[in-house]
């Protein structure tokens, strides 16, 4: 701002000059985050203080009755009531699952998938679109396509697959509906979806590896596993760190294929349902909107302590 | 920055809603009662986007209603199928149209929160008196008349004759011989045995947790004796011995029923019985000609039962122009209109004159046996023995009663115990009328 010259002006010019300066820096500032900060205060703010509101309230979607204050009922219904605890607890339950499975397997798959997709081979190309692939399909048609393979009766992809290998001696098994496999189902069609998406990402991040590093890792002969270990793996820390995160927090906001799944291909719902599915059909089959919105809030919760704990842990690392 | 963005907008789907709702409870407070009007100026039509056919078919009458007097005007909007019920549920009722489209289950969620008015008023005593018995009771709530349909859905179980005698095995042929469900169980499992696939049923089993699960299913707890709900109460009727039992006898099936993942299992002749309504005639009488049966749900006690009930015709608590309304409704009911109207969509009619004159339902016709079906039908909370369409639940509350049963109807099927998922889903749809005071005004 002040240039050298500047102490040839009088001294009473710059103090008008500056706060001027500043204030149009303010003004500029504020009106070209506005958009933003508007549609966050709109689209986040508004909408979250009124599930914490509603959330306190017993009130129906479309219901002409006054909305009634209930206080914390529908928070102690949620953790206490013998039914209704039990199917929410059951989808907390199911979300922790898929989010312990899903995490380290995703991650680590994208992870080897890079790696082999990185090395200069003919053809690489077609690979990486191979592999990609599945991200751009709607999970819509995911589910449709894996309630084909995860079929039943005999005739399913699966099932047929599995008595071909063994001979017959495996007997057609129910993938979706069993609750023992229900959730293993979903998940391993989640993982096909989804390891694209965090490949590409990975990817991107080998490849800014310089090759002298491994030049160098070479001519002091360390094997490839050593220089996976202490070349590729530091060189992609920061994304492989932004990938675990998100990771989770898409393994929480899991819904769409679960919701699909049970309505249109008899999916065992007890065993598959999750909190936006128990959220959703809250407020969606049975209008309830004041249990939706605690249910809303409870994920919301979850999801920020999560973050925060895995942020401070890899955080720490990353300084140590 | 970008993490907490993301992690925030996961929020922003479940509670955006919740928003808009606010505003729309708020709103949906005030409202002014319908009035009379003189029988002339513009009304609005509200109608679910259907087929092709059926669209035509309504705008036809709309435009043959414009031309056949000068009075009155009325103007057509087709809203999207999958968003329509929330569509009227979140337009306060001083924004809903002159006349509108209801779903049949829904109808008394609206009445109960004013949206509707009583047609008696408006619409001509000949319509009225020309709706069928079943168009009455699916349009009846607390005693009013608040709405009428053009066409109404039948359903039951459909046969492929060639291999149900190269099986053996013997058929219903009227709602008086409907299998006992030992006999069905019995013919079920003949029928797997001759059958190539091993299967022998096809009860669109990837539609339990959805409508489907309450339409198609309720008829065998009405059937056995049982009930969703008794005095607007679901325990005691819904967690009955009988209905418990009904349930329980529908999960024993499994083994017999094919998943149908191509949806074709019927049609293409792997299974020998299918549970369908009358929208899968035109398919079914296609691939089967004349091997195509139609015979009655299996007895499982009390009588044969059978699901019915489909869109229906309302005048909005708003309208200014309730005789105008009134004409129009005349007119949507007239022969004309309801045949043009069943012939795009093959439903039976849901008006006196023209049920008798339809070629599919009247007697003789292919599907004679669901005409019988709906010429005897009765409202859920009035079952008799002879009655055979049975319409769902009118009440307010009815969005939780079909989640619930569906729910627990799809857990059973998987394999739950079905006196405790029934005895919970009663528990949680007594829970939430508890919670709305019993939805009384």
């Amino acid at each position: 701002m002040a240039s050298p010259v500047s102490t040839a002006i009088p001294s009473s010019q710059l103090t008008v000059r500056k706060p001027r300066f500043r204030w149009r820096d303010t003004r500029d500032g504020v009106l070209m985050s506005a958009p933003a900060i508007i549609g966050l205060i709109a689209f986040v703010a508004v909408p979250f203080i009124t599930a914490i509101v509603l959330s306190l309230y017993n009130v129906q979607a479309d219901m002409a009755r006054e909305p009634r204050f209930w206080g914390f009922t529908h928070y102690i219904r949620l953790f206490t009531d013998p039914i209704l605890s039990g199917t929410f607890l059951r989808s907390l339950l199911n979300n922790l699952v898929f989010a312990l499975v899903v995490i380290p397997v995703q991650t680590g798959l994208a992870l080897v998938l890079a790696v082999l997709l990185n090395r200069k081979l003919r053809g690489m190309k077609f690979f990486r679109t191979f592999f990609f692939m599945p991200v751009v399909f709607p999970m819509a048609l995911v589910a449709v396509i894996w309630r084909l393979i995860l079929e039943r009766g005999d005739d399913g992809l699966l099932n047929a697959s599995v008595s071909v290998i063994t001979g017959g001696l495996v007997p057609a098994h129910d993938w979706l509906g069993s609750s023992a496999t229900a959730l293993g189902s979903v998940i391993l069609l989640s993982i096909w979806q989804g390891v694209g998406f965090q490949m590409v990402i990975l990817l991107a991040a080998l490849q800014e590896i310089p090759e002298e590093r491994y030049e160098a890792a070479r001519l002091d002969r360390a094997n490839g596993w050593q220089q996976f270990r202490h070349i590729t793996i530091p060189g992609i820390r920061n994304t492989l760190i932004f990938v675990t995160l998100l990771t989770t927090i898409l393994a929480f906001r899991v819904y769409d294929q679960v919701y699909i799944l049970i309505r249109t291909a008899g999916a065992n719902e007890e065993a598959t349902q999750t909190l936006l599915y128990t959220g959703t059909k809250a407020i969606f089959s049975e209008n309830n909107l004041g249990r939706a919105s605690a249910i809303s809030v409870v994920l919301f919760v979850i999801i920020v302590i999560i973050t925060l704990v895995q942020r401070g842990l890899l955080r720490q690392r990353s300084e140590g | 920055m970008t993490i907490t963005r993301t992690m925030r907008r996961g929020m922003v789907a479940a509670v955006a809603f919740t928003a808009t709702a606010l505003l729309v409870t708020g709103c949906s407070a005030g409202g002014s009662g319908a009035a009379a009007g003189d029988g002339a100026g513009d009304i609005d039509v509200w109608a679910l986007q259907g087929q092709d056919s059926e669209n035509a078919a309504l705008q036809a009458a709309v435009d043959g209603f414009n031309g056949s007097q000068s009075d009155v005007t009325a103007k057509l909007r087709l809203i999207a199928s999958d968003t329509y019920t929330t569509t009227i549920t979140s337009t306060p009722k001083d924004q809903l149209p002159d006349v509108l489209q209801i779903d049949g289950p829904t109808l008394a969620s609206y009445v109960y929160n004013g949206k509707l008015t009583p047609i008696s008023d408006h619409v001509s005593q000949e319509t009225i008196d020309n709706a069928t018995a079943g168009s009455i009771a699916e349009g009846t709530a607390d005693g009013e008349l608040y709405a009428l349909a053009q066409f109404d859905s039948a359903m039951g179980l459909y046969g492929n004759k060639a291999m149900l005698d190269a099986a053996g095995v013997t058929y219903p042929t009227s709602i008086d011989t409907a299998w006992t469900a030992e006999e069905f169980e019995t013919a079920l499992s003949a029928l797997s045995g001759s059958s190539p696939s091993g299967k022998a049923l096809d009860l669109n089993e990837a539609g339990l947790a959805g409508e489907w699960g309450t339409y198609a299913f309720a008829p065998f707890v009405w059937s056995a004796g049982g009930n969703l709900l008794e005095d607007n109460t679901a325990t005691g009727a819904l967690d009955s011995a009988a209905s418990v039992d009904a349930l329980t006898q529908v999960a024993g099936w499994k083994p017999f029923v094919d998943s149908n993942a191509d949806s074709k299992v019927f049609p293409d002749g792997r299974v020998a019985l299918g549970i369908g309504g009358h929208w899968n005639y035109p398919t079914y009488s296609e691939a089967l000609g004349d091997d195509l049966l139609v015979m009655p749900l299996p007895d499982f006690g009390t009588g044969a039962k059978a699901g019915a009930g489909s869109l229906t015709w309302g005048i909005g608590s708003g309208t200014q122009d309730g005789k105008a309304a009134g004409a129009f409704m005349d007119y949507l009911l007239n022969d004309e209109s309801v045949t043009a109207m069943t012939q795009a969509n093959g439903a039976p009619p849901a008006t006196k004159s023209a049920f008798d004159a339809d070629p599919l339902y009247k007697e003789g016709g292919p599907l004679a046996l669901f005409g019988e079906q709906l010429a005897n039908a009765c409202a859920s909370d009035d079952i008799t023995d002879t009655c055979v369409a049975v319409y769902r639940p009118i009440t307010a509350g009815y969005p939780t009663v079909t989640s619930q049963f569906s729910s627990a109807l799809s857990a059973i099927w998987g394999g739950a115990d079905p006196a405790k998922a029934l005895g919970d889903a009663a528990t949680s749809i007594d829970q939430n009328f508890a919670d709305n005071d019993g939805y009384q005004q």
